[in-house]
């Protein structure tokens, strides 16, 4: 059974009177334990997607389940037990860890949240946690602007884990932070899949999804224009826009 | 005799003010040359001085409360570390180009595109007035700007991020400098449209035999598209070296930002990372800045000392003393 599905899911937006289709009548299934990447250029409609499979946006028709029980009821989506099974890693480290709060605080009261733990047990696993993401013991006690931009968004999926998620969202996690620190975040992404964790990953980085996905869907004007396995995708891309977006890739050696 | 290169950086060392006495050093130090209608790749973590580096090169630097503590910097026979005010503007946005990081935050908001191109046109207090607009298309013309006499009227909110780095693109190239300094241009856009991006820079140096440095932390994009590759680590460039020999890097840290790649592993398979962070500014290690983070790492490179330039070719040098011990 897909751990999650999306059923002819549309997302029109309003702007000055207009209609906007974000997201097309969009069919997607996620299998339990695989890595799926969804590309495409800014504007298709990727992370509005991606934000209705969190369950953060509400989808205009259609619908998603999770392990076949839809998310959605009323206005309200991920209700009760189901809140911690999908959570989300955002694009911008620095824009979604509270400035104020120290990294160790933020894992902590997300871990007390969703885990029956008292305040004392829950700071122990948060470090634990921290430590497993690579930020030693020093660096957890450091507010989120002492931290380098590699670190916070290993934070970041360190506090998206805290909940100890059955699906993981990632919204373009690379895209922020520098070579170096891209290929350490990777590194832990790969190690997560090795776990058994379900991920849908959002770039528009062609690398970064060939590296990690099992199988890809090309995104361009709120519709899946092919999908497929990753190295299918790779050699063998049939519409012309994904050939187009695999050629830009730069330097490829693929 | 080969002709003079057109920039001379040597020994360039950029300090920041703290206070009345506290200086922090961030560029320690810059070399390298640039030559006419040659591209060169600047990369580098962030924190690294890439930015500073070209700050210097359009006189910018005291906007940061920085300033050149020592070194050489000339450009065209000009001495700028000497040059003031009045001989700046002469060179910045004349003969020296500069199209800024933040491409989403470029033109300005509350002013039309056209005003903007035409401002950058009339810096050459010459230029007849009459033939200002004529200009301005051609302009928008160059960076393959479609529709130019509508985006003429437009403003930076109607256009899409690729199209207001080319108009930003077209400001740097009105006076047809002889240098273009592109701060991590496509940096936070698409991978098509970056691409498109690096034909313009490429077709731009083709016809006006203009010189880039292009800055970026992307090594594959860098070298795919420039002659050389200059490596900056914690404020020092490290290793100059000609993009065809990349495999062949003499500096640890070049090799480790090229093994990083992610696009050369099989899917899911090792990744080669580089240990630790970057050093931040004003607590790097004495003797050489990558030693805490280097496997071929020994004593002698952790004496004190400041980090000899070993020329290996014409546009090839490295920093690491220990190069001949890289490849057994």
């Amino acid at each position: 059974m897909n751990i999650l599905e999306a059923t002819n899911v549309s997302v029109t937006f309003e702007s000055y009177g207009q209609e906007i289709k974000a997201v097309d009548q969009v069919n997607f299934e996620l299998p339990r334990g695989q890595t799926i990447g969804i590309v495409g250029e800014s504007g298709s409609g990727k992370s509005t997607f991606a934000r209705v499979l969190a369950g953060l946006q509400l989808p205009t028709h259609g619908a998603v389940s999770y392990m076949g029980k839809p998310i959605q009821s009323g206005k309200q989506t991920y209700q009760g037990a189901l809140r911690k099974e999908v959570q989300m890693v955002f694009q911008d480290p620095y824009g979604s860890l509270n400035p104020r709060m120290k990294i160790v605080r933020a894992v902590a009261e997300a871990i007390a949240q969703h885990q029956a733990l008292d305040k004392k047990e829950s700071i122990t696993a948060a470090l634990e946690l921290l430590r497993s993401m690579g930020i030693s013991g020093d660096d957890a006690y450091k507010y989120p602007r002492s931290l380098s931009g590699g670190q916070r968004q290993r934070a970041s999926v360190a506090r998206a884990l805290s909940a100890q998620p059955s699906v993981l969202i990632a919204d373009e996690p690379t895209s922020a932070i520098d070579q170096s620190a891209q290929s350490q975040l990777l590194g832990l992404f790969n190690n997560l899949i090795q776990d058994g964790l379900s991920i849908v990953l959002v770039s528009h980085d062609l690398s970064v999804i060939r590296y990690l996905s099992d199988y890809v869907y090309v995104m361009k004007d709120g519709v899946f224009v092919e999908s497929g396995k990753t190295e299918e995708i790779f050699s063998n891309p049939k519409e012309e826009y994904t050939q187009k977006l695999i050629a830009s890739i730069p330097g490829r050696i693929l | 005799m080969s002709e003079q290169p057109l920039v001379i950086i040597d020994e360039l060392k950029i300090d920041v003010r703290l206070t009345r006495a506290k200086r922090l050093p961030i560029v320690d130090t810059a070399t390298f040359d640039v030559k006419r209608g040659e591209i060169i790749g600047l990369i580098g973590e962030s924190g690294s001085g890439k930015t500073m580096l070209c700050r210097s090169l359009v006189g910018t630097l005291h906007r940061r409360g920085a300033y050149i503590a020592s070194g050489k910097l000339v450009f065209d026979g000009i001495d700028l570390v000497a040059a003031k005010g009045a001989q700046w503007s002469e060179i910045r946005g004349k003969q020296i180009g500069y199209v800024p990081q933040s491409a989403l935050a470029g033109p300005n908001p509350v002013m039309l595109i056209g005003a903007q191109i035409e401002e950058a046109i009339l810096q050459d207090k010459n230029f007849p007035k009459s033939k200002v607009k004529e200009r301005a298309i051609e302009l928008l013309n160059i960076v393959q700007i479609r529709r130019p006499e509508v985006v003429m009227h437009q403003y930076q909110h109607e256009l899409s991020g690729g199209m207001k780095q080319r108009v930003m693109i077209a400001c740097a190239i009105a006076q047809q400098p002889q240098l273009i300094v592109a701060d991590e241009p496509t940096t936070g856009l698409d991978v098509t449209v970056q691409a498109e991006i690096m034909r313009l820079l490429l077709s731009i140096r083709a016809e006006f035999n203009t010189s880039i440095i292009l800055v970026s932390h992307d090594l594959p994009l860098v070298n795919q598209i420039c002659d050389d590759i200059v490596v900056m680590h914690a404020g020092t460039t490290v290793e100059k070296i000609p993009s065809k020999d990349i495999t062949h890097a003499k500096h640890p840290y070049t090799r480790a930002l090229y093994d990083s790649r992610i696009d050369l592993v099989e899917p899911k398979g090792k990744l080669t990372t580089i240990n630790g962070q970057p050093p931040t500014v004003g607590s790097w290690p004495a003797g050489c800045r990558f030693s805490e983070r280097c496997n071929f790492v020994r004593d002698e490179c952790r004496v004190p000392q400041t980090m000899p330039i070993i020329p290996l070719g014409p546009d090839h040098y490295t920093t690491c003393i220990r190069y001949t011990e890289l490849d057994k």
